[in-house]
């Protein structure tokens, strides 16, 4: 693996080990409207200050930055690393469209996303835990610490070599699919790769479901759960997901009034009885 | 009042301690019941409580902001109280739930209402080009809100488990009842600020096709990537496939046509976002 760090730089690869420690700190002041916003400008700035020598170019780069970053922490560091080798490409040649770095950090952070969530928290947090449960129903004192080698180690390893990947992936190929005009093409893909795992953790993660029956002279004529599965499974969780989207996208709703409203609706419904 | 400071600073360590070490799961039951239990004396029975705890909490994972519960909270104070009563399980388990779904929404609250109004001050710092000022709050933010999170174990031990348990007897179960609720819709907002980013009208069909084969045929997420992967690679191979045509097409002299769908197709987009 050390073939990917073979053709960087003494400079590149001292960035490479700060991006590394910084995105530690992805999630540190994670908000509702931008997530780890402010961890992935920090992890980026050791690259802004050295890729930008004009003041007005480094503060360009920072508000771009600075937009809504959200995916899997042992992930990231791929993202970063890409990220951070467009940035360079855009500090060295004079038409490079900055906007398609946004665009493809984060048609890469859905996808990542959904496959980092699946494999860290969904198979080997659940083998990890699994054996060190085992373990200290039999009194072994070390389970947390084999639970937390066991689950660490390859996230680590993910997360260095990442961040090496990405980078050199960057370096050698977004700026020829971009010369060649086929940065639209991949980013379609990634798209396409997000939007059906958004799809999927919809159905898999919003869970909405009535109590509410209809009774009439002490008989349940109508129970509206198994109703409304008989139409579609899943339509309530699918309709929110929706109406959401459309709040955030054609009504320009603050994402704090919509958590705010889901927590305040979801109360009302249940003191009622709906739910 | 030693036990309140332990507890405490347990909480501030790991729960707050995994938000500044991305993903180390310091925050887990497993770890956290023989770290409470060590503090207090106890490890065994932390170890033990720990396991059945994590095995309770297995499900529940934080994915996308959203989550059910927040078992850090939930494990740290359990396992305390179960070591002072002498207790097992049995005094564990009734307060580990409920306390798990307060602790969440306190976390929630903090998180929206003291670090969220900061997104806009990160912003204006990054205009300004103040890096010193986003470290400072970066880290700062950090500090305030798991600060502020550590406060409830921290009088939770000062008051006892039964002051605790009247609190929690206090708080409406129908409210309680209506924040799981809310738990678990909040994956919703999260969903919707992802799709606001990858929606595009040419390809939002694959987002009902992703909830389909979830909601229908119950594929796990990572065969559902897989198949994504593999209808990207196919629309990639006929994009490319167009893209050589088109610029077959545009290198001799009719290239008006071209031109106009795009300029079309880029004011669609435009009518799309406004």
């Amino acid at each position: 693996m050390s073939k990917l760090s073979k053709d960087m730089s003494k400079d590149e690869k001292k960035l490479m080990r700060q991006m590394y420690w910084r995105s530690f700190t992805l999630y540190s002041a994670v908000t509702p409207a931008k997530q780890g916003a402010s961890g992935f400008e920090y992890s980026m700035l050791p690259f802004i200050n050295k890729f930008y020598k004009k003041k007005q170019d480094k503060k360009e780069a920072m508000v771009r930055q600075m937009s809504y970053f959200n995916t899997n922490l042992a992930m990231a560091p791929f993202v970063m690393g890409v990220t951070a080798s467009m940035e360079k490409q855009n500090s060295e040649s004079d038409d490079f469209n900055a906007e398609s770095i946004n665009a493809i950090k984060t048609s890469l952070m859905g996808p990542l996303a959904g496959i980092g969530d699946s494999i860290f928290w969904g198979v080997l947090r659940v083998i990890a835990a699994g054996i060190a449960i085992s373990l200290a129903k039999n009194g072994n004192i070390a389970a947390p610490i084999i639970f937390l080698l066991l689950f660490n180690i390859p996230v680590q390893l993910v997360r260095w070599y990442g961040g090496q990947l990405g980078y050199t992936l960057g370096s050698n190929y977004i700026g020829e699919l971009y010369e060649k005009g086929l940065i639209n093409i991949l980013t379609k893909a990634a798209s396409i790769v997000g939007l059906m795992m958004v799809g999927a953790m919809t159905s898999n993660m919003v869970k909405f479901d009535l109590k509410w029956n209809m009774v009439v002279g002490g008989k349940t004529i109508l129970k509206s759960q198994q109703m409304l599965n008989q139409i579609f499974i899943g339509i309530l969780p699918l309709a929110i997901t929706l109406l959401c989207f459309w709040l955030l996208k054609k009504k320009n709703v603050s994402i704090n009034w919509l958590i705010l409203g889901t927590i305040v609706i979801s109360i009302l419904l249940a003191l009622v009885g709906v739910v | 009042m030693y036990e309140a400071f332990a507890v405490a600073i347990v909480v501030f360590l790991t729960v707050g301690g995994q938000e500044l070490l991305g993903f180390s799961m310091l925050g887990r039951p497993i770890v956290i019941g023989p770290l409470v239990g060590l503090l207090l004396g106890d490890v065994k029975t932390g170890l033990m409580i720990g396991a059945s705890l994590e095995t309770i909490f297995m499900g529940i994972v934080n994915i996308g902001g959203a989550s059910a519960a927040e078992p850090g909270l939930a494990s740290a104070l359990a396992v305390a109280f179960a070591i002072m009563m002498h207790g097992g399980l049995g005094v564990a388990l009734p307060l580990a739930i409920p306390l798990g779904i307060i602790g969440l929404q306190i976390k929630t609250l903090i998180y929206v209402a003291v670090v969220g109004p900061f997104a806009s001050k990160f912003d204006s710092m990054a205009e300004k080009g103040n890096q010193k000022g986003i470290v400072r709050l970066h880290f700062g933010l950090w500090a305030l809100q798991w600060f502020l999170y550590s406060l409830i174990p921290f009088f939770a031990m000062l008051f006892g488990s039964e002051a605790t348990q009247r609190v929690l007897k206090m708080i409406l179960t129908i409210i309680v009842h209506g924040l799981t609720v809310a738990g678990n819709v909040l994956p919703a907002v999260g969903m919707a600020m992802l799709m606001k980013i990858l929606w595009d009208k040419n390809i939002s069909a694959f987002y009902f096709l992703g909830f389909l084969i979830v909601a229908y045929l119950k594929m796990p997420l990572i065969a559902v990537a897989v198949m994504g992967a593999i209808i990207a690679i196919l629309v990639a191979q006929r994009d490319y496939q167009l893209h050589g045509l088109v610029e077959k097409v545009s290198a001799r002299p009719a290239t008006t046509n071209t031109n106009t769908t795009e300029t079309k197709d880029e004011q669609e987009n435009d009518d799309f976002f406004s």
